[in-house]
């Protein structure tokens, strides 16, 4: 399960794996290991997620048809799996950010920080 | 495009789970690999290979775990689910091999008859007419309302100059045809034979839909009185007489004596509306010898069938209101001398695909897919019995498995498994049953069966097309999966709902009880032999039809009896056709064994065949209006009676003295004389016919001979009257009946030669035994009452089966009760005597809801049936008596063994 270090307990919320997956891909398409890596670098290594939770997350992109994967040659040679965002992949992650920011902001207003 | 990505993913890991699993496993190992090379690379090696290697699993965190979520992503685990269930089910299966036989081999028989079945509803009823939308097919008849005692008919064809009005005035229709079916002489060199052709014209394959494989259709312009002589050939007919030569068009073919040009060939398997011809030529081509155009043109000749397509988007019931406006305005147009009491002519439409099949064909298969049914029910009930028994015994099993914390619904979905499992392996195993059942069914006799009653012959093609395809695989693996989750689920949840505290204590089983404790099983008990009582019912009442139709006596002798119709050649001139008569007596007469011949225009049980007349009393100068009536009009030779030894009750025979300017004379049956002349004598009593010269010459009643069947076996003698040849100018029909000490199949090839010697032209058809003939007309009864007996007796058997096993589950179950009671003093009869009554105590509850269900199911029988009421208390008795029997034989074997294990091993228990 994807965590925050330090806070065990608190989990990223449902579905925030995937739509940070879809965001890393949006530059380009990458392999699983380079997207946790990814992932782990832009958030100031404060999102660790737990490296195998990205394969079935992964798998529901693919099930979704948001991302789709292909077999291509690693720049050390070796076979690796890329995968590339799908055009309703990028809708989806415009509705997911959307979404995030208005529940944000809610909070933010429950916590009366706004 | 989202979806066909998601759809090609899908595909991808649905058709090869395996080389998804695979993939996932690259990928995590390259993952792993680089993860590796990361964590060296930051210890700035200082890690080992094997530390290495450990850091970077724990990265990655528990691969099982997220190998078993990518797959339950992927859709992947309800798949692993049922894979490892059925592998489950398949080895406790192999675990118990004989309960897997019985169920699957019931199964089978239960599903395989049902496809069988099917697969002949479906040929016969299902398929749709094999032309273009034939939804917008329809048949136009006319109709008359009842009188004179005659009911009111839907189904009179029209009159051409009918048609032509219909066809002006009609706004509903695309299109719209006429034709008339028969049978023509082709000749061929010196060859001369029958065909089916059909009179048409240039709207027919329009109409219809239809458009020739070679050379072209009648053109509009031909479509005229007087037109040209031009055919068309089925295809069959292009091979078999022409060898398939392309190079046909434009040769000449003979038809009842004259030529026609053929222009086309229409595609195979077309076979015409009426089924049966081999080709087709213009209504309004020239009259020939036999078929006078005065024939279709009659004014009153209402021969011709009409058959229209509907314009697109007008509906049946539009077109049944406008059609009965437009029988009215026909009838306006033709008035008959019945307009005067106020009787009209109407007309009406019915889907052309309603005509198929004879209603009667339609009524047997619905009782037989009933009856199918309930096989299948019973079946079901018995394997849903053995699930239960199977269950009881698995009780401890599952309850360890709930108490391990299995869910409920888990447990059911494995148990629904197991029996989708046995269903499919029954549904497999039922093709083998299915195949040799279509085979049967197409077999010679039952493709004559239903032949004998096609109305427009549509279905012809469709006794051939009795076959399994994939319509009918489709159905079988549908009926399994029903079946299979029919006979399932009640075992299923009753099985995973109990106390688990009680069930692992091992007191989940009843040690003591009777009935009440096993309602479950007992009702699926009663439920078989209610089911089997019905089945029984309708087997023996179709037994007791054929049994009174084979004591029917059809009024002559049919034994050595061979039959063949001849047609006069055109050539051969109608005025001479008397030197034909004698001819064929003369040299039929002289084979050898022949003792006697004759000549009638229709065979006896022949249906229609035969004409029907007005017949006049005139013996009553000055009593009021003269008594008339219909009656059956029949050609014969004089030695017709005696050679199918009909005999003569009053007066005398006809004679070959009886000539054309001899006092014309009549036979009369039995049933005529009983009815003109009750209590009188009917000899020498003058008449007036409506037959050719019998309506300006009074005739005389010579004799009076029995009543012979000519409609069908179980319709009752009509009045009839019998006139000779020799005194008629009728030829259109003639039939020879030759009466031989010996086989008369031997005789057939025999006479062929002999009328091909002395009358060439004259094509011999249609020869069979008179036997054959009277076989034919109970063959539809015989093939019902056969398959229902098969069925019913199936029926039985499941029945029985099904109530040894609850009565000696129920006898393993209270094997204590039972040592309690020989402790105490019982006896073996007493033993006995308490199961077997459980047995008949089942059983007399089933019979009473079985006969309940069988006076209401045997109705849709009534029209089946013959000299039996469908609540004939004969066949119910006899019926309760034969499943009565069957139950106590299943609960004494099981009763006897009670009775047999000693007390003190009882008590022990087990």
């Amino acid at each position: 399960m994807p965590s925050v270090p330090g806070t065990p307990k608190s989990e990223l919320l449902r579905g925030t794996l995937e739509m940070l997956i879809l965001q890393t891909l949006t530059a380009q398409p990458l392999h699983g290991y380079a997207i946790a890596q990814q992932i782990q670098r832009l958030s100031n290594d404060a999102l660790t997620v737990e490296q195998g939770s990205l394969y079935p997350a992964l798998e529901r992109l693919l099930q979704q048809g948001w991302v789709t994967a292909k077999w291509g040659e690693s720049p050390t040679g070796r076979r690796a799996r890329y995968y590339t965002i799908t055009a309703s992949g990028r809708r989806r992650l415009g509705e997911e950010i959307e979404g995030f920011d208005s529940a944000l902001l809610a909070i933010n207003r429950v916590l009366r920080r706004v | 495009m989202s979806l066909i990505d998601a759809f090609r993913h899908r595909l991808h890991v649905w058709l090869n789970p395996r080389a998804h699993e695979r993939e996932l496993q690259e990928e995590l190992e390259f993952h792993l690999g680089l993860e590796r090379m990361q964590q060296t690379h930051a210890a700035h090696g200082t890690l080992s290979e094997l530390d290495a290697r450990a850091l970077a699993k724990r990265q990655l965190g528990n691969i099982t775990y997220y190998s078993e979520e990518t797959r339950r992503a992927a859709g992947l685990g309800l798949l692993d689910d049922i894979r490892s269930d059925v592998r489950f089910a398949v080895r406790s299966f192999r675990r118990a091999p004989g309960f897997a036989a019985i169920a699957v081999l019931t199964l089978a028989v239960g599903i395989g008859a049902n496809t069988a079945i099917f697969s002949a509803v479906d040929a016969l009823l299902l398929r749709p007419l094999p032309f273009p939308e034939p939804e917008r097919l329809v048949a136009v008849n006319i109709t008359a309302p009842a009188r004179d005692g005659r009911p009111a008919t839907d189904d009179i064809g029209w009159t051409y100059a009918k048609f032509d009005m219909l066809r002006e005035i009609q706004p509903i229709f695309s299109h719209v045809t006429a034709y008339f079916s028969t049978q023509f002489t082709i000749r061929i060199e010196d060859d001369a034979f029958r065909e089916g052709g059909e009179f048409i014209d240039s709207r027919y394959l329009q109409t219809l839909g239809v458009t020739p494989a070679i050379g072209r259709n009648f053109l509009a312009e031909e479509d005229y009185v007087g037109g040209p002589r031009i055919t068309l050939l089925s295809d069959a007919f292009w091979h078999r007489m022409f060898n398939a030569d392309p190079g046909v068009l434009g040769r000449t073919m003979s038809v009842d004596g004259s030529e026609y040009t053929i222009v086309g060939v229409l595609p195979d398997g077309f076979q015409g509306i009426s089924g049966e011809a081999s080709f087709w030529i213009p209504a309004g081509a020239p009259p020939s010898a036999s078929w006078p155009l005065a024939t279709t043109r009659d004014p009153w000749n209402h021969i011709n069938h009409v058959v229209a397509r509907l314009q697109p988007g007008v509906s049946m019931e539009r077109a049944k209101v406008i059609m009965a406006q437009l029988g009215a305005q026909v009838d306006a147009r033709f008035p008959t001398p019945a307009n005067l009491n106020g009787l009209h002519l109407g007309a009406t439409l019915r889907p052309l695909d309603a005509l198929r099949v004879d209603p009667r064909i339609r009524r047997m298969l619905f009782v037989l897919v009933g009856a199918v049914g309930l096989v299948l029910l019973i079946a079901c009930a018995n394997v849903a019995n053995l699930l239960v028994v199977r269950a009881s015994g698995r009780r401890p099993e599952i309850a360890v498995r709930l108490a391990m914390g299995a869910g409920r619904g888990r447990l059911v979905r494995q148990l629904l498994v197991e029996s989708l499992v046995l269903a499919l392996a029954g549904g497999a195993a039922s093709l083998v049953i299915a195949w040799c059942g279509v085979k049967a069914l197409g077999s010679l006799e039952v493709a004559s069966v239903l032949r004998y009653q096609l109305i427009l012959g549509l279905g012809n093609e469709a006794t051939s097309g009795i076959n399994l395809d994939m319509t009918a695989f489709a159905f079988t693996a549908m009926l399994a999966i029903v079946t299979g989750l029919a006979f399932g689920l009640v075992p299923a949840l009753q099985s995973t709902q109990f106390s688990v505290t009680n069930a692992l204590k091992g007191e989940g089983a009843p040690s003591i009880g009777g009935l009440r404790r096993l309602t479950s099983r007992n009702a699926l008990v009663v439920v078989e032999i209610a089911l089997a009582i019905i089945l029984l019912a309708g087997s023996g009442l179709m037994v007791r039809t054929l049994g009174e139709l084979v004591a029917v006596r059809p009024g002559f002798d049919a034994e050595h009896v061979m039959t063949m119709r001849v047609n006069r050649a055109a050539d051969w001139a109608r005025d001479s056709i008397a030197q034909f008569y004698d001819a064929a007596i003369d040299r039929l007469s002289a084979l050898p064994g022949v003792t006697s011949v004759g000549i009638a225009d229709c065979a006896p049980l022949s249906r229609g065949c035969y004409d029907r007349t007005e017949l006049v009393r005139v013996d009553q100068r000055g009593t009021g209006a003269p008594v008339r009536t219909m009656v059956g009009a029949h050609w014969i030779t004089p030695d017709w009676p005696a050679t199918m030894r009909v005999p003569l009750l009053a007066g005398r025979m006809l004679t070959r003295a009886d000539g054309r300017d001899a006092r014309r004379v009549i036979l009369i049956n039995e049933s005529a004389a009983r009815q003109l002349w009750p209590g009188e004598s009917p000899i020498d009593r003058p008449v007036v016919l409506n037959i050719d010269h019998f309506k300006q010459d009074t005739a005389y009643v010579a004799g009076v001979i029995g009543d012979v069947r000519f409609g069908s076996i179980d319709s009752l003698p009509q009045p009839d009257v019998y006139v000779s040849y020799f005194q008629s100018t009728f030829t259109y029909r003639m039939m020879l009946f030759v009466r031989t000490r010996g086989d008369p199949e031997a005789l057939a090839q025999a006479a062929r030669l002999a009328i091909r010697e002395f009358a060439p032209g004259f094509p011999v058809y249609d020869v069979a035994s008179m036997q054959d003939r009277v076989g034919a007309t109970t063959a539809q009864s015989r093939f019902i009452a056969s398959l229902l007996g098969a069925f019913a007796g199936l029926a039985l058997l499941l029945a029985a089966i099904g109530t040894y096993g609850v009565i000696s589950f129920g006898v393993a179950q209270r094997t204590k009760e039972i040592g309690v009671r020989v402790a105490l003093g019982a006896t073996r009869g007493h033993v006995v005597r308490l199961i077997v009554g459980q047995g008949v105590t089942l059983a007399v509850i089933g019979i009473v809801c079985g006969l309940a269900g069988a006076i209401a199911a045997t109705r849709v029988m009534r029209s089946l049936l013959y000299g039996v009421e469908p609540t004939d208390p004969a066949t119910l008795f006899g019926i309760v008596g034969m499943l009565i029997v069957a139950v106590l034989a299943a609960s004494w074997i099981p009763a006897r063994r009670a009775a047999g294990v000693p007390a003190v091993q009882a008590l022990r228990g087990r």
